[in-house]
Order: C-alpha cells, then structure tokens, then sequence
C-alpha cells in the first residue's frame, strides 16, 4: 500500500558498521525513501555512511519513516533488520 | 537493478595493506555479495602503484555490469589512466574522485544493492560529504 509508515524500536545493541550496511543494501531495494530518526538526528537509510554517522547505540530509540510505493514494507524490513543485527559487534 | 552480475570494485592503494584491509572492511559492511579487488604497492610489494596489479584486479572484479576503482591519492589516478588509455575492458569501467574509505564503503553497498556503476560511483562521489561526527 503506498502511503506513509513509521514505526520504532529500542535499539538491542549498538548500530555498528555491519547492521549499517544491512540496513543500507536492504532500504535500497525499495522504491520508497526510508529515513531513520534518532533523537534529533536523521539519516537516509539508503546511504551507508549517514546510517553509521547516526552513532546510534544500545537502548536508543530509533523511528524508521517511510514514503512511497511500498513504504509499509520497508519500515518493515528495517525494523526486522535493527532487531536482529545490532546485537552482532563491529 | 540486477539480480545477476553485480558491479565490482578495484582498490587502488600506495600499500598492498590499505588496499586489501579496506577491501575487508568493505566486504564485510556490503556482506559479501561484491568482488573487491584490492591493487596495492608496487610490482615487488613496496610503497608505490603498480599497472600489472591494477589489470589484475580489474581482471578480477570486472563483471558484465561493470567495475568502479577508487583511487587512494592522487597519484593511483595517473596509473589507472595510464591503464585505462592502453588497455579497454568487457564493461563499463569509471574511477571514482571519493575518500578512500567511505567511498569503498558507500560504493560496496550501492553495488550489493544491485546498483549500475553509475549508481555506484554516485554512491562512492557522495561519500565525500558524510560526516562522521
């Protein structure tokens, strides 16, 4: 359903390079845009660098946005990813 | 977007240890899915580029989709021209003016995604604006 979605979630562990990545290659095949918030900070899932630039760390809590076409989907896919990735250091 | 070949990327370093640990450090953000081809130090393993390393990894990474290289100074550029101007490869080939680092990073990422090498290189180019603080 195209739309807006959001959805948060208290990060389990903190956002390192490899969930980073992740969240980078999977935000990419979607067509919507996807941002992650954290407190007053914001990155563009799609960009790898700005994701990491977040500093996002253990107990945080992160809000993923997105726009368009499949954009439940995505917010979907990130939360997935942001629930079972961070835990793993590096 | 393919799910087929992936764009690959060649590391163009003075050292054979920068080119090859930032290709460890790329792989493993990107997850494994691209050929990251390090070309680092001279013919004998010294401080220096060498054009045999670089056609090895070009070799090495090119796909049907296409390589990126990134450069890490200035002066891997001239040995990758000099490459390029002698020699043509199956695909589209492009070098990216991005940080060594964050531009392997962002450009590993953008090709696990599927992206084009013009995709890619836009990804490793933007790289030169993040900040990391």
């Amino acid at each position: 359903m195209p739309g807006s979605y959001e959805a948060a979630i208290t990060l389990p562990g903190d956002l390192h390079a490899r969930p980073a990545g992740s969240l980078a290659v999977a935000a990419a095949k979607f067509a919507s845009a996807v941002e992650l918030a954290v407190g007053a900070s914001t990155a563009d899932a799609k960009s790898v660098l700005a994701v990491m630039g977040l500093g996002a760390t253990r107990g945080q809590r992160i809000t993923v946005r997105a726009a368009g076409p499949d954009a439940a989907e995505a917010v979907t896919a990130m939360i997935g990813i942001l629930a079972e990735a961070t835990p793993v250091s590096g | 977007m393919s799910d087929e070949a992936r764009v690959g990327i060649v590391l163009v370093s003075h050292s054979a240890a920068l080119a090859e640990g930032t290709a460890e450090v790329a792989g493993q953000i990107g997850g494994g899915t691209v050929v990251i081809a390090p070309a680092g130090g001279t013919d004998d393993g010294g401080i220096g580029t060498s054009i045999a390393r670089v056609r090895r990894a070009l070799q090495r990474a090119g796909t049907s989709a296409g390589v990126v290289i990134l450069p890490d100074l200035g002066s891997s550029v001239l040995t990758v021209r000099a490459l390029l101007a002698e020699e043509s490869f199956a695909g589209p080939v492009a070098m990216a003016d991005a940080p060594f680092v964050e531009g392997a990073v962002a450009a590993t990422v953008a090709a696990a995604a599927g992206g084009d090498v013009k995709a890619v290189l836009q990804a490793a180019e933007e790289a030169r604006h993040a900040r990391k603080l």
